[in-house]
């Protein structure tokens, strides 16, 4: 095998799909990337058993084979060499050693056995749709910092994908908040799917999608569900679990409504939180006519107050929130206002962008 | 330079100290409170074990250290030396009973009292000399209240802070009093060895002696960076507590737990899974009602065995936090069913980590069981009232009939307050 690219052509597909290759491994090859150098050119492979990544890059004049290569060291060198350099790389099938050269720099690198590398299974029992490449990213930034992790209930520690009546919907919980978000798509309405995607899945996911208008493509198998973009592939295997019933618990009966800043109330609480007990995380809000207060204090007795001016008339309450769980919710929403929904001191706060009925944040209140 | 209680120009001259810090004592607390209780053993060698199958000696009375007796010898060997050493059980419960009352007592000078074990207290007076006078006055009044509250015996120490106080007290036992005023105890200091000061251990020491530290007036010489570097934080207070500054304050209260555990020694050599998991149970049991006590839950626990080789541990979680032993013993019976292979047995310990205030944030999808909470309640009320253990899992019957030890950790309130 032998070819040679340029620099920016393959330092940012290596750097897109290296995100997967675990720092620690069992299985040596696992941190290792394939090449593979074909007719249609370069594709760059890196798997962790549960979630495989593929960049593809078109190459000139170039010797066909396959290799697997360090993928850290390959990175770390690319991203070394001097902007717009030429990189050469070579295979000594002897030697099995790979050679990688630019201008007066030579790198001899290990190989291990291409047929080493594992592969996830092809994506079977396929439902296919397409959707703009921005919808999905937008879908998978506005919910996935509620997913759990590490929490003993697995199948919360990962992003639900759902299609249902022409919808498809994004749902994270980590037992204390929920997040849903849904969006139309190209889907016929009786279709129906319900698949977790794994949390270290979402991020990598995230990371490849780009705001761009261009669709995707989506494939959900019985264990596997894939997303083929023009350059790349990504597969990740499926959370074999049941997800909670999320809407059981978006509440439909809260009787005191309120309309804030969105902004004025970030800052407020942002405020807030610096007093609040750095482990817990708890801040007393307390709802009147016109007003919510918002107040914490740590253990060393220091103490904050805010008061944020609101719409709301009504009785008053006084309930305690995790205030990390607030700001999450409040940093994704990007309406000018943001409406809340609450009950009493025991039940759940709804928050939503106000005007917009696409994404649902649910928080569970603390006793303080 | 020991004073004697006496009224010395000292006393007298009301020099206001810029820090004063009283550290007491108590002169062989567990033995002296048995021979106070019990007449006949006066003036007689006696030690203290665990139970009357303990085979260690916890802490023995001034005539058995007068036959070369000491803490942590063999009892066989302590006989050896002493044939006519009496040996009595601990009584736990006894001796935190009088270290609380000592200690309440001591508030009566300063609320500033910092419980430093079962048998040492600190007290900072820097700020009551207008009201009680010099430090050297308030430390005899405090020497005085300890045998009034207690009719025990302790040794003080007064100086600018609490490493120098703790060295001055060791000077003089028993029944010593040692005064360090602040500006004389870098001089005082100068000659004694580093690893005589309370924090200064071996390891610390060897470091030292490295960089030609041997006396705490060799301290002066080396760079504070070079312990910081090494040490972080407490390198730089070594630094400082050599030349007769700690800086360190009091500790008032007790610092919220980093875990809550309890832990046995089980017969040497134990294979038996029904005999390892009563003393599970037990210990679950202890972890639980002390967690209920506290109001405290966690949901994440350390199970761990003690093997020939080491310890095999685990530390598995509960999707929500508990203060609930089933869950618990749920947890220790998948550990002795999945992790442990059968190798024999030395020791069990059962740790909640983590520990937080129970029941603060409310989950989505699952509430607690409200049905447990009230069975764990009765129990923990009848056990409050008949003592621990009345009302219990029947398992508990065949449970370890070794008594409950005090540990060094103990404090007259908070969750420390355990035996």
């Amino acid at each position: 095998m032998k070819f040679s690219i340029q620099r920016e052509s393959i330092l940012k597909p290596l750097q897109t799909i290296t995100g997967v290759v675990e720092r620690r491994q069992t299985l040596p090859v696992l941190s290792n990337l394939l090449l593979s150098v074909g007719n249609e050119g370069l594709s760059m492979t890196t798997t962790d058993l549960e979630v495989e990544m593929v960049a593809r890059v078109s190459l000139e004049g170039a010797e066909a084979g396959d290799i697997t290569l360090p993928a850290r060291k390959l990175v770390d060198i690319c991203k070394a060499l001097p902007e717009g350099a030429q990189i050469d790389i070579v295979y000594d099938e002897e030697k099995e050693r790979a050679t990688i050269k630019s201008g007066r720099s030579r790198f001899n690198l290990t190989t291990l056995p291409v047929s080493e590398f594992p592969n996830i299974e092809e994506v079977k029992g396929v439902f296919e749709f397409e959707v703009p490449q921005k919808v999905l990213k937008q879908l998978i930034d506005k919910t996935a910092f509620a997913m759990a992790q590490q929490d003993v209930r697995y199948y919360l520690n990962g992003l639900l994908l759902e299609v249902d009546s022409g919808m498809i919907r994004t749902v994270a919980t980590d037992g204390h908040r929920l997040a849903v978000c849904e969006h139309e798509a190209n889907v016929s309405p009786g279709e129906k799917i319900q698949v977790i995607l794994p949390r270290k899945g979402v991020m990598e996911l995230a990371r490849l999608l780009s705001e761009g208008d261009e669709p995707v493509k989506v494939m959900v198998g019985n264990n596997h569900l894939s997303v083929v973009l023009e350059e790349y592939s990504f597969t990740s295997k499926l959370i074999d679990g049941k997800f909670p019933d999320y809407q059981r618990v978006i509440p439909r009966d809260s009787d005191k409504d309120v309309t804030a800043d969105h902004e004025l109330l970030r800052q407020a609480l942002v405020r807030t939180s610096i007093l609040s007990n750095e482990k817990y995380r708890g801040i007393r809000l307390r709802l009147q006519d016109g007003l919510i207060q918002a107040q914490a204090n740590n253990p060393e007795m220091e103490e904050a107050e805010e008061e944020i001016e609101v719409q709301y008339t009504g009785p008053r309450l006084e309930i305690g929130f995790n205030v990390s769980y607030l700001l999450e919710a409040l940093n994704v929403i990007d309406t000018p206002n943001v409406k809340l929904a609450l009950g009493d001191a025991n039940s759940s706060c709804v928050m939503r962008p106000e005007g917009q009925s696409a994404c649902t944040y649910v928080i569970m209140p603390m006793r303080l | 330079m020991n004073i004697r209680p006496s009224d010395t120009p000292r006393d007298a001259c009301p020099v206001h100290w810029p820090r004063a810090i009283i550290l007491l004592d108590m002169n062989a607390f567990f033995a002296a409170i048995e021979q106070r209780d019990n007449p006949a053993w006066r003036g007689r060698p006696l030690a203290i074990t665990n139970g009357a199958q303990g085979t260690c000696v916890i802490t023995c009375s001034y005539e058995a250290r007068a036959w070369g007796v000491k803490t942590g010898m063999r009892l066989r060997e302590a006989r050896r030396l002493c044939p006519e050493l009496i040996q009595c059980p601990a009584r736990p419960y006894r001796y935190a009973a009088v270290s609380t009352a000592i200690m309440q007592a001591l508030t009566a000078i300063t609320p500033d009292v910092e419980v430093f074990s079962v048998d040492e207290a600190f007290l900072d007076v820097t700020r009551c000399q207008r009201l009680h006078g010099t430090p050297v006055r308030m430390a005899r009044r405090a020497q005085r209240l300890v045998h009034e509250t207690s009719g025990l015996l302790c040794s003080v120490g007064v100086s600018g802070d609490k490493t120098t106080a703790k060295y001055a007290a060791k000077l003089d036992k028993p029944n010593g009093f040692t005064v360090i005023p602040p500006w004389e105890a870098r001089d005082r200091l100068r000659d004694v060895p580093v690893t005589e000061l309370c924090g200064v251990n071996r390891g610390i020491g060897r470091f030292l002696a490295e960089h030609g530290v041997h006396t705490c007036g060799d301290m002066a010489r080396l760079p504070i960076s070079v312990l910081a570097r090494r040490f972080g934080n407490p390198g730089r207070r070594i630094w400082y507590m050599a030349q007769g500054a700690d800086p360190e304050k009091l500790q008032l209260g007790v610092a919220a737990p980093k875990s809550v555990g309890h832990g046995k020694v089980v017969p040497p050599g134990t294979r038996d899974c029904q005999t390892l998991l009563v003393y599970l149970e037990h210990m679950a049991e202890k972890v639980a009602a002390r967690l209920r006590r506290h109001r405290l839950q966690a949901s994440h626990f350390f199970i761990g065995l003690r093997l020939p080789a080491g310890w095999l541990g685990d530390k598995p979680r509960t999707s929500l936090p508990t203060d609930d032993s089933a869950q618990i013993m749920a947890l220790c019976r998948h550990f002795l069913s999945t992790v442990w292979r059968g190798e024999p047995v030395a020791q069990i310990q059962v740790t909640a980590l983590n520990p937080r205030p129970a029941n603060t944030q409310l989950d989505l999808f699952q509430y607690a069981d409200e049905r447990r909470q009230r069975v764990n309640a009765a129990q923990d009320a009848v056990n409050e009232r008949y003592g621990e253990f009345t009302l219990a899992p029947a398992r508990l019957l065949n449970r370890s009939s070794m008594p409950n030890v005090i540990s060094p950790a103990w404090k007259p309130s908070g969750h420390r307050k355990t035996v």
